[in-house]
């Protein structure tokens, strides 16, 4: 007997958390960066 | 022998012949072919050693009928009396404990550089989209009826094409898989130069495949270096705290590079400290791969749904990128979404010689390095995630 709902919470759910999770990580690195070279840019002036 | 003792021919089996074939063919790929040796190597003698009949160095308990036996546990005293085997132990101390896959990935940590991902973080949504096949084999494996949940999120994630986290999540769901699934793993990590191409072919047209791209990423400074693995796995273990030992070990060994003040700590993580380990994988894996165990139907449809789950893979990272190249101003080349399967650096190395066919003056190499290197975040994010909803 397949359970449905499981796999659908397993498959859709589970590929949908990756993408957001990995997703916050993006942005996550992207300010991070953006905070450091400004700060750099700053010292450098 | 002469009514001595036994000798192992009279338990020889026509399985324990193949598997002692399989073995050397191993051995042989390893040797010869240059094939993953650090791991085919041992996963091919340790077949051996637990082929031939009599020889205890892996002993398996008593299953029920119709189930895959599991190696049996002792300790040193169980040693003494034969019950088990010096290979029960390593199994038992080393991959059941889980110490080994995790201290494994501190040492790919420590041999890691995550810049071309902070240069381009964009890369960590290639190395989420290249998940796709972990996710569409999961489905079919547990739809084909062989396997249950446990097992199908185990053959699942051979996709994300990354050891540690495979072996991770296979002792913790389905032990009894753990052989085939980490020979396939590795063995189809070895064969990315052939799987990928023709997928990456099929999915880009000549002048997408042709989109140049400066070969100079921007320079990342020691303090974003610095701030990477510990912010990555801050996040990461507040939003799936089950990924947390996976990542907090990899980005562990990658602090130890970049601080600056650790070099001889990483140097130890990622050399001799890092090979031995694999190899004790290696021979412990192999182990579980007695005739009874390896041939079984289950272990065919595995070695089938890997070649799906690495062109999902693959599809999903390109998708990834063509999606990607909505929004960009200066595009992309999505071969190195390709890279988000991790493999690392096999896969972005396969984007690199793609793309250079495709235009001679294409240099992809760094820019699929940061997909790559993502995609092996992204796999153990994954395996924290099926530990906490499975």
């Amino acid at each position: 007997m397949i359970d449905w709902e499981l796999i659908a919470k397993i498959a859709g759910g589970g590929f949908g958390s990756t993408l957001l999770v990995l997703a916050i990580l993006c942005i996550v690195i992207w300010l991070i960066g953006l905070v450091v070279r400004r700060r750099a840019a700053k010292d450098k002036k | 022998m002469f009514g001595l003792y036994q000798m192992a021919f009279s338990g020889l089996t026509w399985g324990n012949l193949l598997m002692l074939l399989i073995g050397g063919g191993l051995i042989y790929l390893g040797v010869a072919r240059k094939m993953e040796p650090i791991l085919l190597v041992p996963i091919g003698l340790g077949i051996m050693m637990v082929n031939i009949p009599f020889a205890g160095l892996m002993v398996y308990a008593p299953a029920e009928p119709g189930a895959i036996p599991l190696p049996a546990s002792g300790g040193l005293k169980e040693i003494a009396e034969g019950k088990i085997g010096l290979l029960n132990l390593l199994y038992q101390y080393g991959l059941e404990s889980e110490i080994i896959p995790l201290l494994i990935f501190l040492g790919i940590g420590a041999l890691s550089d995550f810049s071309p991902a902070i240069a381009r973080p964009l890369s960590f949504m290639f190395g989420a989209t290249a998940q796709l096949g972990v996710f569409v084999v999961f489905l079919i494996a547990y739809l084909t009826g062989w396997f249950t949940i446990n097992e199908a999120i185990c053959v699942g994630i051979i996709g994300g094409s990354d050891g540690p986290p495979t072996v991770y999540l296979t002792v913790a769901k389905a032990p009894q898989l753990l052989g085939p699934i980490t020979l396939v793993a590795y063995s189809y990590m070895a064969l990315v130069p052939i799987l990928q191409p023709p997928v990456m072919r099929l999915l880009t047209s000549k002048k997408e495949r042709q989109i140049y791209m400066k070969p100079q990423m921007r320079e990342v400074s020691r303090l974003e270096k610095v701030i990477f693995p510990i912010a990555v796995f801050v996040v990461s273990a507040l939003l799936v705290p089950a990924s947390a030992p996976l990542i907090g070990m990899l980005m562990f060994g990658n602090l130890l590079s970049v601080t600056g003040v650790t070099d001889r700590l990483a140097a130890s993580a990622g050399g001799l400290f890092v090979d031995v380990l694999t190899f004790l994988l290696g021979l412990t894996v192999g182990a579980l791969m007695p005739a009874v165990v390896f041939l079984n139907p289950k272990t065919l449809i595995i070695i089938g749904l890997a070649v799906v789950a690495f062109a999902f893979g693959t599809a999903g990272g390109i998708w990834g990128a063509k999606i990607a190249n909505l929004f960009l101003k200066e595009k992309i080349n999505p071969l190195i979404g390709a890279a988000g399967v991790s493999a690392i650096p096999m896969a972005a190395r396969v984007a690199q010689v793609q793309g250079q066919k495709a235009n001679p003056r294409n240099f992809l190499l760094m820019h699929a390095m940061g997909p790559n290197m993502a995609g092996a975040i992204a796999t153990s994010v994954v395996a924290g995630i099926f530990l906490s909803m499975v």
